[in-house]
């Protein structure tokens, strides 16, 4: 009978669980300051830019630079539409997904051809590409000056025009962004995914279409970078090319390595990390790029696994210890 | 037992390769091989290194087009078909190196395996919609089968490139055959496995024989090719005889070409 009262602890620790982390996240923004808000908000944008990258490279084993282009491609659909044309917020977001998704359709085909240092060149390439165009077209683009005045998104006749508010909105899409992919990881295509990463001739040889598979998988990170892009122009107004470089598509695949590109929890920490720690270290002066950059040095070679990796390390050692301090007691 | 070389053989192929030839830029490493898996057989190719065996199973397979010659399976050419179209179609192979999911457990490298039996896609997966379920729910009562079935249960979840080559081997056969293939191509299925092993693959391939599984053999292991029913041997890109393991082991050109005697 003990065992029948003992199993359902599990899963009230669990509810109990998932409770305390929904009050703590409602709570966060009464307790930091406006600039941490904002942190906060940028974390949620980059989780949901970022977990396309991640998923690439740790499931298909792509390395992509291309994902400012993407992002950028969204952002631009919210200025230039809502700005210019005069269209609604909802219509912006489904022409960037569109013009995002046969964006990558047209350039994966030939790209996701090559492999390795090659792939990741040619995504370096795109990205480069795309910010020479997102600046010499300066009629769509606004080019350096940028677009301004871009509306803010409402809700339920609430204005989400501070970090405040905004906060509220982006985490439980990027939430929403994470348990899709954790559901296509859990899928058939999820498996399969994971065996082309393996080993790509047998995975071949089981039925699984590999070219066209990454394919969709490239299509589905361009449409989530594309949604991050509007999202953020939503948040911030003003949208121009300088969001839009390579050094943002580096921020984005450093969220994928540094989370641990395997896990999907880890896309979190790994953004929180790219939007936070800058900031904090600007504290320190002038030399806080340096440090930064040796901060990543440290993680890299410590956490080959990336922060998702460690976690999940220390997860399956605490269960471990659990089991045996159980299996020991009288 | 002696037939003519290189001719067709059996009334209902379930595989023909007609003709078949392969360069490799001036080099001819296949010139004009023909012969038939009869539907239900156990059929083996064997030679000496170079002489091409490796060349012709790529090309069965879908990995080399052929230079001249067509192939027919289940009674289509498939010659310009790609792997993963004959996959969908019944025509699996293994690798002479095992081929497994390294990071993926055993039992993840059998759910791999019903890859071609379902059809739901990315947006399926994304919103997790009921057949998505339902093809996860069949897939674990193959996988569970397949299991019990090739005494996998120890190292179920352990991950398969973790595994000694020969169990990997055992982990690949299976994955193969939870693909409910009608032809099954194995390069060089005992390489790596010790006696008893062999043993237990041949009592295995038997089986599966038995159950309606068609079978392509590449193999140096002699005492595995007795399985057979038909045996090709293969020299210098050409078949140079054609007959049962008791037959091609008498026959004087494959002694001389193959047995070095």
């Amino acid at each position: 009978m003990a065992g029948s009262v003992d199993r359902p602890a599990p899963a009230a620790l669990k509810g109990a669980l998932v409770l305390t982390g929904l009050a703590i996240w409602a709570a966060i923004p009464f307790l930091i300051g406006r600039g941490g808000v904002d942190i906060l908000v940028f974390a949620g944008l980059y989780t949901i830019a970022g977990i396309g990258v991640a998923f690439l490279l740790g499931q298909c084993g792509i390395v992509s630079l291309a994902q400012s282009v993407f992002y950028g491609i969204g952002a631009y659909s919210i200025a230039y539409g809502t700005t210019v044309l005069g269209w609604p917020i909802p219509l912006c977001i489904v022409v960037g997904l569109v013009i995002s998704g046969a964006v990558a359709l047209v350039v994966g085909v030939p790209v996701l051809r090559l492999s390795g240092y090659f792939l990741a060149l040619a995504t370096l390439a795109l990205a480069i590409i795309g910010h020479v165009l997102f600046q010499q077209w300066d009629w769509l683009t606004g080019g350096t000056l940028g677009i301004g005045g871009v509306p803010h998104i409402a809700l339920f006749g609430l204005s989400l025009n501070t970090p405040f508010r905004f906060y509220y909105l982006i985490w439980p899409c990027a939430l929403i962004v994470l348990w899709l992919h954790a559901n296509l990881l859990r899928s058939r295509t999820g498996i399969a995914l994971r065996a082309m990463r393996d080993a790509p001739t047998a995975a071949k040889v089981t039925g699984i279409a590999i070219g066209s598979l990454k394919l969709r998988i490239f299509i589905l990170s361009a449409l989530v970078g594309s949604l991050a892009g509007s999202l953020f122009a939503l948040y911030v107004s003003f949208v121009s090319v300088d969001s839009f470089g390579v050094d943002r598509a580096i921020g984005f695949l450093l969220i994928a390595v540094l989370g641990g590109a395997r896990s999907i929890a880890g896309t979190v920490v790994g953004a929180l990390f790219v939007t936070a720690a800058p900031n904090l270290l600007g504290r320190l002066g002038e030399v806080h790029e340096v440090v930064f950059a040796v901060l990543l040095i440290i993680a890299v070679i410590y956490l080959p696994s990336g922060f998702g990796g460690a976690i999940a390390s220390v997860w399956t050692r605490l269960r471990t210890w659990t089991a045996r301090l159980a299996s020991q007691s009288p | 037992m002696d037939r003519t070389v290189g001719e067709p053989i059996a009334m209902s192929a379930l595989l023909s390769v007609r003709h078949v030839s392969r360069r490799f830029g001036g080099f001819r490493v296949l010139r004009d091989v023909s012969f038939d898996v009869r539907e239900g057989s156990i059929t083996g190719l064997i030679g000496p290194n170079g002489a091409g065996k490796s060349t012709l199973f790529n090309i069965v397979s879908g990995f080399l087009p052929p230079s001249e010659g067509e192939i027919d399976y289940a009674g289509r050419t498939i010659t310009r078909d790609s792997v993963q179209q004959r996959s969908e179609r019944g025509l699996l192979r293994s690798f002479q190196t095992p081929q497994v999911f390294n990071d993926l457990t055993v039992w993840e490298n059998l759910i791999v395996g019903c890859h071609k039996n379902g059809r739901s896609g990315v947006v399926e997966g994304l919103l997790g919609l009921p057949q998505v379920r339902r093809e996860r729910r069949a897939a674990v009562e193959q996988a569970e089968r397949i299991i019990e079935a090739f005494d996998l249960s120890s190292v179920r979840d352990r991950f398969a490139g973790q595994l000694p080559g020969g169990k990997q081997r055992i982990v690949e056969l299976a994955r193969a055959v939870i693909a409910r293939p009608r032809l099954l191509c194995l390069d060089e299925p005992s390489s790596g496995l010790s006696a008893d092993e062999v043993r237990d693959l041949m009592a295995r391939i038997i089986r599966l024989n038995h159950d309606g599984l068609t079978f392509l053999l590449v193999s140096h292991d002699m005492e595995l090719m007795t399985v057979c029913e038909t045996i090709h041997a293969l020299c210098f890109g050409e078949i140079i005889a054609s007959g049962d393991s008791a037959y091609i082991q008498a026959n004087a050109r494959v002694r001389e070409a193959y047995l070095g005697a």
